[in-house]
């Protein structure tokens, strides 16, 4: 029996993606039945997946949706394995067993080069940290819904848990009707035999729990039924009629309600609280206070009746802050600072060089034209629609905590360590988040929550926060600086590429609050902050990527897109200044850079062509374009804008993707058109500034979003692919502030070169 | 006080409440009628957006003493005995929502509109619905809007004599 080799299907000639796979015996990723609670009617046959005896499929979710369509894409890969109706994948909440673990995000942390990671061409360098990483994360089993990985995650091994049932339950049937496996067909999850005899699979499963599955073998994506077809999410209907459960919907028996207030300064701790007049209010209970937890600062917390009760009274609370002892941060002189530092770093080849090829220096000083221009981008909030919650109760020495998280695991291990508890004794619900986009990586509010219940006598407690302590009380996309150099040679190629960025690091930061086991005394060189920049698909034989990693203090955390989501701005925005500055169509000037990446230039090309690039528009209407690669993914965008009153209106954004296998084409398409409307909120108005220690925006009206009304006409468009499926969460996003600065720039002849834009255009 | 939430008689409780509590809270925390979502507690959002008598309201700043005698629809009684309304069939059909957290609002927005306004052009949506969506359901919102519009004008042509 070839053990390995139905690992290698889906990847075609290459196989050099599954180096890890062939390490690890696939048996130890499906886990057994051991890992479900006991439940009635229903057999496990592995650790993924159970059948319950009126054959329904239930699977283990190990993702939280947050409207991505995870649990939609994962149950799509199972149905089709188990060739049954997606209708009929039922979901329970995994537990947290290292199988359930992530892995492809970790990867994605490795500062490899694209030159280095291209698929079927990997070097040995890059398999070689890849296996390491996979072996190190499937160890520690930590599972994280981000990094546009749950796809790319769960498709071997819930393929291969779904096949490896399949094969037990024809197994049963064989052995059963003493008919070869070969001759039986599985339809609707009913196992027949052209002679007569069927079964569905609940009357074979109590079997074939017991038999070892013998040949496993993956479907061809030629048979697919399920895979790569349209499906209805799976979480529509209960969205559309109030059902749905997010975290600040869950409603338990005698439960009460906290409300939070946290230091207006970032940083500041509390100096003194006169509670007397808000306990006197109705319906309230009592006050918390609230040291500094999993992230947060120090914090009051009112318990009371309702949500509202508990607002009202806390407006008559009399409280005093302090001040952090390293003084009121300001946006702007950070803002300064990063520039300085940028500059410094360009000047005198400092920073942290992430990625080097010849001698920039040398070839800069040798170019016959030379370039510079300085980049910046603000700091951002997450503002998911849902505020930071969370609902905890402590009663007879367990925990158990109901929360919209993307860290199911760091939220068991916060709830352990403020209840003082072992981890076993804490149960982590996951509700579905009403937006995450890298918020709900934190622990904070789960910390809070927990704290709070530890005072609310056994009751369940649930702690909201208001929209202004969201805004405020952010982990905010780092604001960040680069100064961007390129030289040409006299033939007009460009022969060296410098970036020297300044920003503070995210992920050490991120360790210290959500993993602090891992974090170390000292920052590890931080890969995010260089994404984007450093590993530029473009054919440029001197370059030099380094970064100046500083300490604001302000609180950063990980931002949908984390560092592309400013570095392709950056990238993209000065690889067009180039090619304007050749004298050069951007598409052209960037299909000559990309000779040898034919998966990019099959992308952008796609993306021109569907955008009908270089036919004429309607007068005062301009093209601009974006090519970026993020998580594996390959996205252009081509951005059709005009400008009325200074007032920038897009019109039409065309999207081009190279995502591999595609699972879910609507939930690709959904993805898309979510990336771009986040993506020109961002690119148009998006800014958090920093006054007096103070985040100035405090609600929606401070800090505009896109509405219905401004959202141009999105189209995506799709490149076939053999290759396994990575993800879409985040990769439309990159590309659409650069695409969108481009068209501007095609428009006025005005280059900008700062975020958010729609405050530069009313200068024009 | 007595109100009328989705066609019934709701007794409040006035030991539980406040007249000045917003309509919101009193059905999520004292009703436990989750549906209608909290996004920002100043009316820029639509998350909370109920009809009172057929006009699309925002229940986090209305007060429940301007309720009494008004006829309150929430999400939960958009759809009726006889199924879903034609707006949730289409926005499943049009496979609208995302995280789905705006998406109550963005119902009972468009139900408001549609009662007032039986074939909404692009212009009347861009300005009937303003709610925000972090996700980007905003196309789909207006393919489904029409698409619901259309089918509701089938049934009234459908049930002329």
């Amino acid at each position: 029996m070839k053990r390995r080799s139905w690992l290698l299907s889906g990847a075609a000639a290459g196989g050099a993606l599954l180096v890890g796979w062939s390490v690890l015996p696939a048996r130890s990723r499906l886990g057994n039945a051991a890992l479900w609670p006991p439940a009635q009617g229903e057999v496990a046959l592995n650790g993924w997946i159970k059948i319950a005896t009126d054959g329904a499929v239930v699977l283990a979710m190990n993702r939280s949706e947050m409207g991505q369509g995870v649990h939609t894409a994962l149950a799509m890969l199972v149905a089709e394995e188990l060739d049954v109706p997606l209708a009929r994948v039922r979901l329970q909440q995994a537990g947290h067993d290292a199988i359930f673990g992530s892995a492809e995000s970790f990867v994605g942390f490795l500062p490899f080069h694209a030159d280095d990671r291209e698929p079927g061409q990997e070097t040995l360098a890059f398999r070689g940290a890849r296996w390491m990483t996979l072996k190190f994360a499937r160890e520690l089993g930590i599972n994280i819904t981000g990094g546009s990985a749950s796809v790319a995650d769960a498709w071997e091994p819930l393929r291969l848990a779904a096949a490896t049932a399949r094969a037990r339950l024809l197994g049963v049937a064989s052995l059963r009707w003493k008919l070869p496996v070969a001759e039986l067909t599985v339809s609707d999850g009913v196992v027949s035999h052209a002679s007569g005899p069927r079964a569905h699979y609940g009357n074979l499963v109590e079997q074939a729990a017991l038999s070892p599955p013998g040949d496993v073998v993956l479907k061809e994506r030629a048979a697919y039924r399920v895979i790569g077809r349209p499906a209805q999410r799976v979480d529509l209907a209960e969205k559309c009629d109030g059902r749905a459960v997010f975290g600040l919907d869950v409603r338990l028996p005698g439960m009460v309600y906290a409300s939070v207030l946290q230091a207006p300064l970032l940083g500041g701790s509390l100096a003194s609280v006169d509670a007397d007049s808000a306990l006197r209010q109705p319906g309230v209970e009592r006050i918390v206070r609230l040291p500094p937890l999993g992230g947060a600062g120090a914090a009051i917390a009112l318990v009371g009746r309702t949500t509202w009760h508990t607002r009202e009274a806390a407006r008559s609370l009399r409280v005093e802050w302090r001040a952090p002892p390293s003084g009121a941060l300001d946006s702007k002189r950070i803002e300064a600072a990063l520039e300085a530092a940028a500059r410094d770093a360009a000047d005198h080849e400092r920073g942290f060089a992430f990625h080097s090829r010849g001698d920039s220096k040398a070839a800069l000083a040798g170019a016959a034209k030379r370039f510079e221009a300085l980049y910046r981008a603000p700091y951002l909030a997450h503002a998911t629609m849902e505020p930071m919650n969370c609902t905890a109760r402590v009663a007879g020495g367990r925990v158990e905590v109901w929360a919209p998280t993307q860290v199911p695991g760091l939220a068991r291990e916060a709830a352990a360590r403020v209840a003082g508890v072992a981890r076993d004794a804490v149960t982590v619900h996951v509700t579905y988040l009403g937006g995450g986009f890298g918020r709900r990586l934190e622990v904070d509010f789960v910390a809070q929550a927990v704290r709070v219940a530890l005072e609310t006598a056994g009751r369940p407690v649930q702690l909201a926060w208001s929209r202004e302590e969201d805004f405020r009380h952010d982990f905010y996309r780092p604001a960040a600086v680069a100064l961007l150099r390129a030289g040409f040679d006299a033939g007009g190629g460009v022969v060296a590429f410098e970036a020297h960025s300044a920003a503070d690091a995210l992920e050490p930061r991120w360790m210290e609050r959500a993993l602090p086991a891992l974090a170390g005394p000292v920052d590890a060189p931080d890969k995010t902050t260089v994404e984007g920049l450093y590993d530029l698909p473009y054919a440029i034989a001197h370059q030099r990527i380094a970064h100046v990693a500083t300490s604001s203090g302000v609180p950063i955390g990980n931002w949908r897109s984390v560092g592309h989501s400013h570095n392709a701005f950056f990238a993209e925005s000065f690889v067009d200044e180039l090619a304007h500055a050749a004298g050069a169509d951007p598409l052209k000037f960037r299909l000559d850079l990309l000779r040898h990446r034919p998966r990019h230039a099959a992308v952008l090309t796609l993306a021109a062509q569907k955008a009908r690039w270089g036919r004429p528009l309607p007068p005062g209407r301009a093209r601009g374009l974006a090519l970026h690669e993020s998580f594996g993914t390959i996205v252009a965008q081509v951005v059709e804008v005009s400008l009325a009153d200074r007032r920038p209106r897009v019109h039409r954004v065309v999207c081009a993707l190279d995502c591999g296998v595609i699972v879910h084409p609507q939930g690709v398409a959904q993805q898309v058109e979510s990336s771009v409307v986040f993506g020109l909120s961002a690119a148009l108005y998006g800014r958090i500034d920093i006054e007096g220690g103070v985040v100035r925006q405090q609600n929606f009206p401070d800090y505009p979003l896109l509405t219905l009304a401004q959202t141009p006409a999105i189209e995506t468009h799709t490149v076939a692919s053999a290759l396994p499926p990575t993800g879409m969460g985040e990769p439309a996003l990159p590309p659409l502030a650069p695409a969108l600065a481009n068209a501007l720039f095609a428009l006025t002849g005005r280059r900008l070169r700062e975020l958010p834009l729609a405050p530069l255009l009313a200068s024009i | 006080m007595n109100l009328t939430i989705n066609e019934r008689s709701v007794a409040i409780d006035d030991a539980q409440t406040d007249p000045r509590m917003p309509l919101l809270w009193l059905l999520r925390d004292v009703l436990q009628m989750t549906g209608t979502k909290f996004g920002c507690g100043v009316a820029a959002c639509g998350a909370c957006t109920v009809q009172v008598d057929g006009a699309a309201v925002r229940s986090c700043v209305t007060p429940l003493s301007v309720l009494q005698g008004k006829s309150i629809r929430t999400i939960e009684g958009l759809g009726g005995a006889a199924g879903p309304h034609p707006l949730q069939r289409a926005w499943v059909e049009h496979q609208v929502p995302q995280c789905g957290y705006c998406q109550s609002g963005m119902l009972m927005a468009a139900a408001a509109l549609l009662e007032a306004n039986r074939d909404p052009g692009d212009a009347d949506i861009d300005a009937a619905i303003d709610n925000l969506c972090r996700c980007g359901s905003y196309p789909r919102v207006r393919s489904a809007i029409k698409a619901a519009a259309r089918e509701l004008a089938q049934r009234r042509r459908a049930s002329r004599p």
